[in-house]
Order: structure tokens, then C-alpha cells, then sequence
């Protein structure tokens, strides 16, 4: 699909939302696919943000989402299974980790959902193929090139014309292969405080010796354009977020921990009004193959401590309406512990989503843990669904160009 | 991704200066900054007065001068002896800064991103400082006793959770990584390898910060590792994987990559003939880079700034070129604001390099590096101020402050529309002295400086 084709879909999609709400969608029903009929229904807002967050390592899922009520699950975790009456409650069979209390309210007041057993066919179990399979939604790698299912998803919405980033990178990592596009380079930021040009006269400096984006015409060498294009990203950007609102106080007390940091930056963007579509964030740690029980718990309390501060600021913010949070990992854990008080690579693993918009609970059924592969979960629920849920049902967005494929979206928001 | 056409046995061939492709100033310029960190006008002068094969015989086979490995003996242990990993950030930034032997430094580097271990997770500067010992000395020798060796190294165990392996339900970290990424390459390997070989792994422990067998832990079965079948100790596990066919072409693909060129697809064709010679040379390491270094393709239009340097590179070269001292801390901080914390890499599989460098924070932090470096008081070029280096030597117009700072630093020239702005806009200053400075700042913050 080329990217006019895009664009024309995704007007074609906001021309059907003006059709639904003059009520003469039914006599169009034979014309139009059923994906675009139920992207008018959801009605998108134009306003709406997403924030993904990343698990790097692969995050136990078992011990996230705690399956106590299984005997297999005890069996199987002899020395770091977490008992039923230290989870926190979900169902009578399921609890979270005792370090999830942040996430545990936020299900208590109707703001968390929980995918189950999020995988995908033919679990690759190295790390990195396996985030690259989560960051593209491409299975060969040698179809993969520079780009992730977010930079897909900015080009369909022509990314590249807006005056603010069309999404923005936080931390101090490379860029996640997630949001390369082709047409957007997307900015990283440390922290606001970095992002400061020394140069004398700053941005001027620069600007005065810098063909401006008109005048630039590409050279013979790739890289070099590459490196010019994001340039020119680094000294809009740094000259955007100088105007950044400094009047922002957070509502909550963000932990003082680097993704609680980060959460914190976000929502102060998005209270200076950027018009940014989406956050990327990602915290590292969760390859917890020994001594896993400490770790794991540390990694977890700062994720739910980080989401649930962030959650409430942004209601009491007034854009509590307009976030989704959207946490995963790239695989979950074997379900046999190892010798090591730690667990080797797995595969599927529970997908969460927080804010006001999702319809909170379990959503759908736990993988088997007697009914292995190789010692592995099978998955239930394949990760592109979920991306296709918020695509089109929270970004009101293109699904199948985006994905590469025809995924069937769940219903993970509320009807609005 | 560009893909090359060109003739092999072109490309490897030695090279041999001609017309298109003179041996000059730039082309001595590029050979350092690829093979080592980059280098002054002194330096450049006298390589083009020599025959470009003995420049490079020089950089392969010259042996860390035995004064220059004792005076950073005594600097490593008053870095050790603060127990903090950082200040050995510090200490090695000063060693590729005067090292004597930049290829060896430069590979040092090559291996510690291809064994990645972070001093993040270990949080031991000796051991860490063990680790980067071993690099240095076997980074140019030969490939499977530096796999031995770091699969038994202390860092290395901790980093991979491998630091006590037992019978029962073996760890699969280290098995799983070695074959990923240390040799073979995702896809060249089974999950059932993987367990086959953690089992071998198995007694393999740290214990007072020394490797050693526990032969109570050791799974003493017969165990199936690609094809080889038989009662496989750890060390046999280790010589199965590098002896695969496949371990050649990884480690020559990896090099290709880091010494030609970022963006592109290195073909079967071009590969292989360096493969075969590294498998027949016994995975020794500094025949094939020899020839890679010394070959027609290196010297080529198509490698030359087809390379984003990295942090390191970035500020080395700076210096090194402008004769420059600074901070070493200051470096090391900077490096690691860049994306490249040295004894900090972010993941087992170390940096990717290339693209991922840019971006616009780490764009920012290039540039406020050269701002502090030149702004900051502490940096002094030959002794000097940045100015007093530009009147020493000769350079008393901006034309040639800029045509020097190609030379000596740019892989691909600045436009003429370009220079022409930074001729104006420092044309205003050129009352007072800081015009030296503001040129070096521009030039080194454009779009062309981040090319190596």
C-alpha cells in the first residue's frame, strides 16, 4: 500500500465518522468493509494520546498475573511461586504481585485491563528477535527494514505535516525500532532539563548556518540525509519544548524513580498542549534469569507505582479522557523455574492498558498450564490484535496497513 | 539498505592508489579515523610521505610499547582503587587518547560491544577491569581462545547469570547468548541446542571472583550440541559452536560492519572470500583485518563517510585531530549522555551502532560536547588556547580554519553554500578572538561532522 493509499483510507474513514452521525451509514453497509463501519462507530477522538511502555527483558508473566489457584502453577514454582494469600486480588483464582498495589486500585476504580497470554505463532525466544517481532509486527526478519508498526501508523496519519512531534521517544536508550517511520524522525529526550542547545544564541546559531528544509535537496549519500533530517527534528523539537508550560504541578507524587520521572514528563508535554499522538517509554531489568524474586519486585512496584500516579495526575489534570497506557513485553517466562531462584525465556505474557477509557478486568482466558509447548504457554491472544484494538478503536487509526495483516480487534474500551 | 556491486576480487585486493583514489592526506585521514582515533596533521603529514601498505603493517603489527602498558598499569589501579566502575570510564577514555597502538584500542572496543557486559549488573570494577584486560590482549589473536576465555570469565558469568550453573534445571542464558551473538547468529541453532549446551555449562561457578569447576554440579551425560554428540564438558561446548561454519561469516560480517560501512548489505559473494581466510587461518583475528584494512574497497568512494561516528569516535577524533587534552570524566559522562558508556553497554548485545546513534537528544549532547570542550577552560589544544593552536599553526582566515578541519576531521565535505554561511556568520566576530572557536563549533555540530 502506498502511502497516498493510506491517506485516502484514512480520509475515507473520517468522512464515514460525519456519514454515522448523520445517520445514513445503513444504506452504505454493502459498500464499505466492516473494519471501516466499526472504526465510524468507535468515533475517535481527534485529541486522544497513547503511551506505550516497554518490559524490556521479558517479564515474568506468571508472577505479574499470578495463577495461584492452579496446581500446576505450584508445582512448577517451587522456590519463587508467590502464595495465594500474598497476591493481591483479581478473581478467586487469579492475584496480582504483592508489588502491583498501584495497578490493583487502578482495576479497583475501573481503569485497568489485563490482556491474557499475549504471544504470537512460533515464539522466537531470543530477546531481540523477539521485541523486533513486537516493535514491527513482522515475523522474517529480512522483511523487516527500518520501520515499526507506531512509524507505520505516523506516516498513515501523515505525521510528518505536523507543527508539533507526531510522537515523541523519553529515555536515554536508542530509539525503539517501534516508532521508526519512514517519513518522521521522531525525537528522543532524556529529560526536559537535557534537551537545552549550549550553543551560543542556541537554536539560532544553528539555524543561521543550516539550509532551511525547503532549500535542502538530498545528497548521494543516504546517511547523511538521514543525519540532516534528524538534525532538523533535534532543533524544532528543542525549539518546542523551550515554550513548554512551566506552570505544570503534578497533582501526585510521581516515585522518584527513572520511569516515574519520565511518566512525569509526559504529562507535563501533554498539559503544555503538544499535540504529540504518542509516548514511548521503556524500562529495562526484566531478564530475571537468578535470584528473581527481589528484582522482579522492584521492576514491578516502580511500573505500578509510575502507572497509577500517572493515571490520576492526568484526571486531575483534565486529560485523564485522553491517555492509554499500554504496557508489554517481549516474551513471558518459561513456567519451570530454573536452579537458579530464576526463569529462562518463554513466550506469551499479559498485555495491560490503563486509563479511564478501557473496560477493566481479565480479558480473556489464562493460558494452560498443563497443555505445554516445550515447556512454554501457548498463547491465547495475539499481540497484533491488541495493537488493532487501540488502533482503531482508541486512535481511530487504519489497522490492516498498519499491522500488515487482518487482525481481529478485542474489546478492550468502553462504548462510548 | 544499499546493496554493493562490486567486483571481489577488486574489492580485497591490496589496495593501490590511483587516480580516483589518491594516497593523501584525506585518504590517511579516513584510515585513522576507521582503524583507529582518528589523527593530527603531524601524523597525516608522514603517512603520505609513506607507502600506504607500511602505514597499515604498522597499525596491525605494532606491540603496545611496554612504558605505555605500565603507566596505564598505575593509572588502572588508582582507578581500581576507588572500587567505582565509573572512574575506569575515565581511565580508558585517556588510553585511546595516547594510546601508541589505535587498531589494538579500537578492537578492545569492537570486542567489548560483541561481549557486551555492563559494570550496571556486575558492579565490580575489578572484574570488569579483568574483563577489559582480556579484550585488550587477545584482540587481535586468536578468536577461540578469546571465546574460551571470556565464557569462563568472571564478568561474564555474573552478567549472564551464570555464575553458578547446576545440574538440575540448567540456566540457558549463557548457552543461549553465545551462539545469538557471540558467534552464530539468530536462526543458526535450535532451542534444543541451547539446552543441550547449558547442560555442558554445567559446575561452572564464581567463586571468590575466580572461575572454577564444580564437579558436584556437573551434568556428566551425553549431550547433543549441533550435530555433536558425546559427553560435552563446557569447554567442548564452546569449541563445537566455534568451530561451525556459520562463525566466520558472523564475525566477518560484524567487522565488515563496524570498519566499511553502516547501511549496507554486505553480499554472500564479498564476504566469503574473507570468511574462508579467517576459517583457514584458524580464526586468527589480525590477518583478515589486515587485509579488510588494506584492501582496494576500504580506500573506496563507497566506504568513505558512509559511517556515523560514534560517541567515542566523536569525541576522540575531536581532540586527537587538535591535539587536544581534556577532562577524561567530562569525556566519559558526555559518551555516555551520547548512548556509549564505556563499561556500560545497554544489553548483552551491545550497541547496534550506525542509525541508532542519532537522534535528536544525543544530537544535542554532540553539540553541547563540542561547545564545553571548546568553552569550557578545560581543554587545551597543544598546550595552548584553541586560538594560540590556530596562529602556531598558520591558520589565520576562516577559509583556512575550515579547509584544515576537512582535512583533518570531515569524512565528506561541507557544501560551498554552506561554508559560505559560516564565513558570514563569523566574518562578525572577527574583531575579537573567539572566531577560531565559533568556527571549530560550527563545523563540528553539522550534519557532515557525525559522518566518520
Amino acid at each position: 500500500m502506498t502511502k497516498r493509499e493510506l491517506v485516502e483510507l484514512w480520509n475515507r474513514r473520517a468522512w464515514l465518522r460525519t456519514v454515522a452521525a448523520s445517520g445514513s451509514l445503513i444504506s452504505l453497509e454493502s459498500l464499505v468493509p466492516g473494519v471501516l463501519l466499526h472504526a465510524a462507530e468507535a468515533s475517535p477522538r481527534d485529541d486522544r494520546i497513547l503511551i506505550v511502555l516497554e518490559m524490556a527483558g521479558g517479564n515474568d508473566g506468571l508472577n505479574t498475573v499470578v495463577p495461584h489457584g492452579d496446581e500446576a502453577y505450584r508445582r512448577a514454582r517451587p522456590e519463587i511461586g508467590i502464595p495465594a494469600d500474598n497476591t493481591l486480588a483479581i478473581t478467586s483464582e487469579f492475584g496480582f504481585h504483592p508489588a502491583l498495589r498501584g495497578l490493583a486500585d487502578l482495576l479497583e476504580q475501573g481503569q485497568l485491563a489485563v490482556v491474557q497470554g499475549v504471544g504470537y505463532p512460533n515464539p522466537n525466544r531470543s530477546h531481540f528477535e523477539s521485541m523486533d517481532i513486537w516493535h514491527t509486527c513482522r515475523m522474517d526478519k529480512s522483511s523487516r527494514q527500518d520501520e515499526g508498526w507506531l512509524g507505520r501508523y505516523l506516516d498513515a496519519i501523515d505525521g510528518a505535516s505536523f507543527d508539533d512531534p507526531p510522537a515523541m521517544h523519553l529515555g536515554h536508550e536508542k530509539q525503539p525500532l517501534a516508532v521508526l517511520s519512514r517519513d518522521v524522525r521522531v525525537p528522543s529526550i532524556q529529560s526536559l532539563a537535557q534537551f537545552r542547545l549550549k550553543a551560543r544564541d542556541g537554536q539560532e546559531f544553528w539555524k543561521s548556518i543550516r539550509p532551511s528544509s525547503q532549500n535542502a535537496s538530498p545528497s548521494s549519500n543516504d546517511l547523511l540525509d538521514f543525519v540532516r533530517e534528524s538534525d532538523r527534528s533535534a532543533m524544532a523539537t528543542s525549539e518546542r519544548l523551550e515554550s513548554v508550560n512551566s506552570s505544570y504541578t503534578p497533582s501526585q507524587a510521581y516515585p522518584s524513580l527513572e520511569l516515574g520521572r519520565k511518566f512525569e514528563t509526559v504529562a507535563k508535554l501533554i498539559a503544555s498542549d503538544l499535540k504529540t499522538k504518542v509516548y514511548y517509554l521503556r524500562i529495562d531489568g526484566f531478564d530475571t534469569h537468578a535470584n528473581q524474586p527481589d528484582a522482579h519486585a522492584g521492576l514491578l512496584r516502580e511500573v505500578s507505582e509510575s502507572v497509577a500516579a500517572f493515571v490520576r495526575d492526568a484526571s486531575a489534570q483534565g486529560f485523564g479522557e485522553r491517555v492509554l497506557v499500554m504496557g508489554f513485553s517481549e516474551f513471558g517466562r518459561r513456567v519451570s523455574e530454573n536452579a537458579s531462584e530464576g526463569t529462562d525465556h518463554g513466550t506469551a505474557g499479559p498485555v495491560f492498558l490503563a486509563g479511564s477509557a478501557v473496560r477493566a478486568g481479565l480479558v480473556g482466558a489464562h493460558p494452560s498450564l498443563s497443555d505445554l509447548d516445550q515447556g512454554d504457554l501457548k498463547h491465547a491472544i495475539d499481540f497484533r490484535q491488541v495493537y488493532a484494538s487501540v488502533l482503531q478503536d482508541w486512535l481511530g487509526a487504519p489497522t490492516e496497513p498498519v499491522l500488515g495483516g487482518k487482525y481481529e480487534p478485542i474489546e478492550l474500551l468502553k462504548k462510548v | 539498505m544499499n546493496r554493493w556491486n562490486v567486483d571481489v576480487d577488486w574489492a580485497w585486493a591490496p589496495y593501490e592508489p590511483t587516480h580516483d583514489s589518491p594516497w593523501d592526506l584525506r585518504a590517511a585521514s579516513h584510515l585513522y579515523r576507521r582503524a583507529g582515533f582518528g589523527a593530527n596533521w603531524e601524523t597525516l603529514s608522514r603517512a603520505v610521505q609513506q607507502n600506504p601498505a607500511d602505514v597499515i603493517r604498522e597499525l596491525v603489527e605494532r606491540e603496545e610499547p611496554a612504558a605505555f602498558r605500565s603507566d596505564m598499569e598505575s593509572l588502572t589501579q588508582s582507578a581500581l582503587a576507588s572500587g567505582n566502575p565509573r572512574q575506569l570510564s575515565a581511565q580508558w577514555v585517556y588510553r585511546m587518547l595516547h594510546t601508541p597502538t589505535p587498531l589494538r584500542e579500537k578492537m578492545t572496543l569492537f570486542w567489548h560491544g560483541h561481549f557486551a557486559t555492563s559494570a550496571d549488573k556486575v558492579n565490580d570494577a575489578e572484574l570488569m577491569q579483568q574483563q577489559n584486560e582480556l579484550l585488550r590482549s587477545q584482540s587481535l589473536g586468536d578468536f577461540n581462545v578469546l571465546l574460551l576465555e571470556i565464557s569462563r570469565d568472571p564478568a561474564m558469568l555474573e552478567y549472564l547469570d551464570s555464575a553458578s550453573n547446576r545440574k538440575v534445571h540448567p540456566n540457558e542464558n549463557y548457552a543461549r547468548e553465545i551462539m545469538e551473538l557471540f558467534c552464530l547468529g539468530e536462526g543458526n541453532y535450535s532451542e534444543r541446542d541451547i539446552r543441550e549446551l547449558a547442560r555442558c555449562f554445567t559446575g561452572w561457578e564464581v567463586k571468590r571472583k575466580k572461575f572454577r569447576l564444580n564437579r558436584y554440579q556437573m551434568d556428566e551425560g551425553e549431550k547433543s550440541v549441533l550435530g555433536t554428540t558425546g559427553k560435552l564438558t563446557g569447554e567442548d561446548g564452546v569449541h563445537v559452536v566455534a568451530s561451525q561454519s556459520h562463525t566466520p561469516r558472523f564475525l566477518v560480517r560484524k567487522l565488515l560492519r563496524f570498519y566499511l560501512a553502516d547501511d549496507v548489505v554486505f553480499s554472500d559473494e564479498l564476504v566469503e572470500p574473507l570468511a574462508v581466510q579467517l576459517q583457514q587461518d584458524g580464526l586468527q583475528i589480525a590477518p583478515v583485518l589486515h587485509r579488510m584494512l588494506g584492501s582496494n574497497l576500504f580506500f573506496s568512494a563507497s566506504v568513505r563517510g558512509r559511517k556515523v561516528r560514534s560517541p567515542v569516535e566523536f569525541g576522540t577524533q575531536f581532540l586527537i585531530a587538535l591535539q587536544g587534552s581534556s577532562d577524561c570524566f567530562q569525556l566519559a559522562d558526555a559518551f555516555e549522555r551520547m548512548g556509549q558508556g564505556l563499561y556500560y553497554p545497554p544489553s548483552v548485545k551491545g550497541w547496534d551502532g550506525g542509525r541508532s546513534w542519532i537522534n535528536s537528544s544525543t544530537l544535542i549532547e554532540r553539540a553541547n560536547l563540542v561547545h564545553d570542550l571548546l568553552a569550557g577552560g578545560k581543554t587545551r589544544f597543544d598546550k595552548r588556547t584553541v586560538s594560540e593552536w590556530a596562529d602556531a599553526n598558520d591558520l589565520t582566515s576562516t577559509d583556512d580554519l575550515i579547509e584544515r578541519l576537512q582535512t583533518l576531521l570531515l569524512a565528506v565535505d561541507i557544501p560551498d553554500a554552506g561554508r559560505q554561511r559560516i564565513a558570514e556568520l563569523v566574518s562578525k566576530q572577527r574583531a575579537d578572538s573567539t572566531w577560531v572557536a565559533t568556527t571549530i563549533e560550527v563545523v563540528c555540530t553539522l550534519p557532515e561532522f557525525q559522518l566518520a
